[in-house]
């Protein structure tokens, strides 16, 4: 295990490097900050001043080797917006953001579990169909227009809930319903299909001969081997999470990484662009990893050379 | 020992979730001031679309900025409801020469740390706007030379030149004054983090992309405000958001309600529809370079005539917008009001000139256009396509991302035509005219004039105002003549509002707290 770990550590610094690369190939193919930072009278005087001040003026490559030198401390630049320090800024949201992915994930193994379980055991049932029908809805359904529609009715209509900001569990709701709905889906569908496999082999067939009561059955043999595809796809979808919540957060005003990036693009503060993607990237990584990890518990049979 | 892994991972799933319990527990003690229905409530929410830049107030060019700003800090002089400028600071002004006006300040002015306005207040404030190049406020303030402090509450305001538009820089964005020697003591960084003004409402907290809280300075020098216990400004960059928040009492006012939902806030018991006439004017701004058909007056001409304002107004805008044939409204200074709220349309004579230009079959043409950015940019600029198709001209709309739109015009990269809305937070007709001087769009528009280029040369350090008002006026009529824009409407700018509070919008967009008033 632990030059495992090591090895995949020691993968993630290659990773990173390119991740960087592409930031910030991405962001200088996209144009020119300068004009949307000064009035529309800017004269060309100022615009060459801001720009050379910024050191937008030199080689791609320079201005790579210069962003590299800085990332390597730590140092993304500063925000052309808040003209501070744009990691800090980005690391002051992560709280917000990683409460609403947590809270979304956790409702969804909450959801996807049960349903799973229970779609696979009464398979072809009326209930299996509603469920299966759900679970296609609910990932065919786009967070945006979910988000909204959850506004209108447990907020606007019924008066239930707040509509946007952060702060009780009220506020939390309807976000992580939004943001759970899709994910459960994903994971409802998988865990049924996987234990379907899982209760048509040998061993279980071995199990039930030998008069093991069927909750046991299912619960101690066929739940532990399905699980394992599932702690894949919850580390897969810290992705989609993530990405769900840059739209989630925008529905509802919750002051995360999600809303300070979209806010970014539109004023094309880059190195808060930058900052934002690189910090996203690394938490699929981690995910990833954990993910890795956690298999290794679920299943000692799974070697790491 | 096999099931321990398994509850192990389940545990951790759940324990996962409880901390994410934890964080809302947390965070819950700071929204405890946020907006309720209640009618007592003396909390005043507004949502904006857009959070604030700074509070760096000298480094930003940002209206909905500076309306919050305007709660926080005091001007010199100040717009009345009339547009008319009158002291807000100062006590008592006169003009000594043409370059210097001698000022005194109002007695009992304090900042929210306790320390007294004076003059080195005034000094250290201008003086930094207008010599520090790397302030976004820079060129609107670098006409002043220095400030020479007389005594306590008397300084004199000294330019390179006769300055006439001096007063209506003083009352606007960028010249709010600043406390000297807490920002001398404590540093930039913590002034940002900690701003101070002189004004009726101070700094309570910011937190980024959601909320500013202001609560009322009790030493204000005009009597501290009593109406209102807090003032949050929040963030809801999402229209449908923004106004679900109205409709649920969520906040009392909302900035910027699109037009598709207006009946919707209408409707709605306890909420309705204000509107007030922005400062901004929407307009098209022509290719006069040659080899462009535009370069042709005859064919501008034409365009503007096949061009229905009326007709946009009514349909795109819904009746939220004012035709004019100037973009100096009414309320600032040297509008020529007899261009206002009229326009021109005879789609036959446009047709005739186009004939006379040369242009009979018609000829083709780019329209560029920002979506999103205004007020139904887009169904604009789609609709006077469809007009100018009318009399045979063939438009290319292209609707553009706005800061594809802001690097286009930059590069000098725009064709015929494009849409364009411009404000003047001045209120001083001199800023909008000088759109027209030749040297400054050269590779742009390449629009030349020399009776309309001296006009502005001389108007630039008239000190005689009525007869700078005139030079305006007369540019405004040239301009009406030439046309190297063509008008279209005055934009208005659209609140939603809930029942319990008496809001007059203003035509400068500010959100003055102080004015606002529960029934």
């Amino acid at each position: 295990m632990g030059p495992f770990l090591l090895k995949r550590l020691a993968q993630i610094i290659p990773v990173l490097f390119i991740i960087s690369f592409v930031i910030f190939a991405l962001v200088y193919i996209a144009g020119n900050p300068v004009a949307l930072m000064l009035p529309d009278d800017a004269s060309q005087e100022e615009i060459d001043q801001l720009t050379a001040s910024l050191g937008l003026d030199r080689p791609f490559i320079v201005q790579y080797g210069n962003y590299l030198l800085h990332l390597m401390q730590g140092d993304f630049g500063d925000s052309f917006r808040y003209n501070t320090s744009a990691l800090p800024l980005v690391l002051e949201r992560l709280p917000a953001t990683l409460e609403l992915a947590v809270a979304a994930l956790t409702l969804a193994v909450c959801i996807a579990i049960p349903l799973g379980i229970w779609s696979a055991t009464k398979q072809n049932s009326p209930l299996d169909l509603i469920a299966a029908g759900g679970a296609v809805l609910g990932k065919a359904m786009p967070n945006f227009w979910l988000g909204i529609m959850l506004i209108l009715l447990f907020s606007v209509t019924l008066g239930w809930l707040p509509v946007s900001g952060r702060g009780t569990f009220a506020h939390l709701l309807l976000p992580a319903i939004t943001l759970a709905t899709g994910i459960a889906a994903e994971m409802t569908r998988l865990l049924r299909s996987n234990m379907i496999e899982i209760l048509s082999q040998d061993y279980i067939r071995t199990a039930r001969s030998k008069g093991i009561r069927e909750t046991l059955v299912v619960y101690k043999h066929a739940l532990r081997n399905s699980l394992i595809p599932l702690v894949t796809i919850t580390a897969l979808q810290t992705s989609t999470v993530v990405g769900g919540t840059l739209i989630t957060e925008t529905v509802f005003s919750w002051p995360g990484i999600g809303q300070l990036l979209i806010q970014a693009v539109n004023t094309r503060d880059m190195a808060i662009v930058q900052a934002c993607v690189f910090v996203i990237a690394f938490l699929v990584i981690a995910m990833n990893l954990l993910a890795d990890v956690l298999y290794r518990f679920l299943d000692p049979r799974i070697k790491y050379d | 020992m096999k099931y321990a892994y398994l509850i192990l991972a389940v545990v951790g799933l759940v324990l996962s979730g409880c901390g994410g319990g934890t964080a809302e527990e947390d965070t819950m003690a700071l929204d405890e001031g946020a907006a309720s229905v209640d009618e007592n409530n003396k909390t005043l929410t507004i949502a904006l679309g857009t959070d604030i830049v700074t509070f760096d107030i000298h480094d930003h060019n940002n209206t909905s900025t500076e309306a919050v700003h305007d709660n926080m800090f005091n001007y010199l002089f100040k717009r009345d409801e009339n547009n008319v400028i009158q002291p807000e600071l100062v006590d008592t002004f006169t003009q000594i020469d043409d370059v210097t006006v001698e000022m005194t300040l109002k007695e009992g002015v304090t900042f929210h740390n306790g320390d007294t306005l004076t003059a080195e207040d005034v000094k250290f404030t201008l003086e930094r706007v207008a010599t520090d190049e790397t302030l976004q406020e820079y060129p609107n303030y670098r006409q002043i030379k220095e400030v020479d402090t007389i005594d306590e509450r008397t300084f004199q305001i000294i330019t390179h030149e006769p300055e006439p538009s001096l007063l209506h820089r003083l009352s606007r964005l960028g010249s709010g004054i600043l406390p000297k020697r807490y920002i001398e003591e404590e540093g930039w960084d913590h002034f940002l983090a900690h701003p101070i003004g002189t004004g009726p409402y101070e700094f309570k907290e910011w937190v980024r992309d959601s909320r500013i809280v202001l609560t009322p300075y009790d030493d204000y020098f005009e009597g501290p405000v009593e109406e209102w216990d807090e003032v949050v400004f929040r963030i809801i960059p999402e229209n449908s958001t923004r106004v679900s928040e109205l409709l649920t009492g969520g906040v009392d006012i909302a900035v910027n309600i699109p037009p598709a939902d207006w009946d919707r806030v209408n409707g709605n018991a306890g909420t309705a529809m204000k509107s007030e006439t922005s400062n901004r004017t929407m307009m098209l701004i022509l290719r006069a370079t040659d080899g462009y058909p535009t370069a042709d007056v005859r064919v501008r001409k034409a365009l503007n005539l096949a061009i229905d304002n009326g007709a946009i107004t009514d349909s795109a805008l819904r009746g939220a917008g004012t035709p004019t044939k100037t973009r100096v409204a009414p309320g600032n200074f040297g509008a020529e009001e007899s261009l206002y709220d009229t326009y021109d349309y005879d789609p036959e004579e446009a047709k005739r000139l186009l004939e006379e230009a040369g242009y009979g079959d018609g000829f083709e043409m780019t329209l560029h256009s920002p979506r999103g950015r205004y007020l139904q940019d887009a169904e604009i600029a789609e609709l006077i396509g469809g007009m100018l198709q009318a009399i045979n001209v063939s438009v290319n709309v292209e609707l553009m991302e706005w800061s594809n739109f802001v690097e286009m015009r930059q590069a000098g990269a725009n064709k015929d035509a494009y849409l364009i809305g411009l404000g003047n937070s001045m209120f001083d007709g001199a800023y909008s005219v000088d759109w027209y001087r030749s040297d400054r769009f050269v590779g742009q528009t390449d629009y030349k004039n020399k009776e309309i280029d001296a006009l502005l040369e001389a108007s630039a350090v008239n000190m005689d105002q009525t007869e700078r008002a005139e030079q305006l006026k007369e540019i405004q009529r040239i301009a009406d003549e030439e046309l190297p824009h063509i008008m279209l409407h005055q934009e208005t700018v659209n609140y939603g509002v809930n029942d319990r509070i008496d809001f007059v919008p203003k035509m400068d967009e500010m959100i003055y707290a102080p004015e606002i008033k529960r029934k």
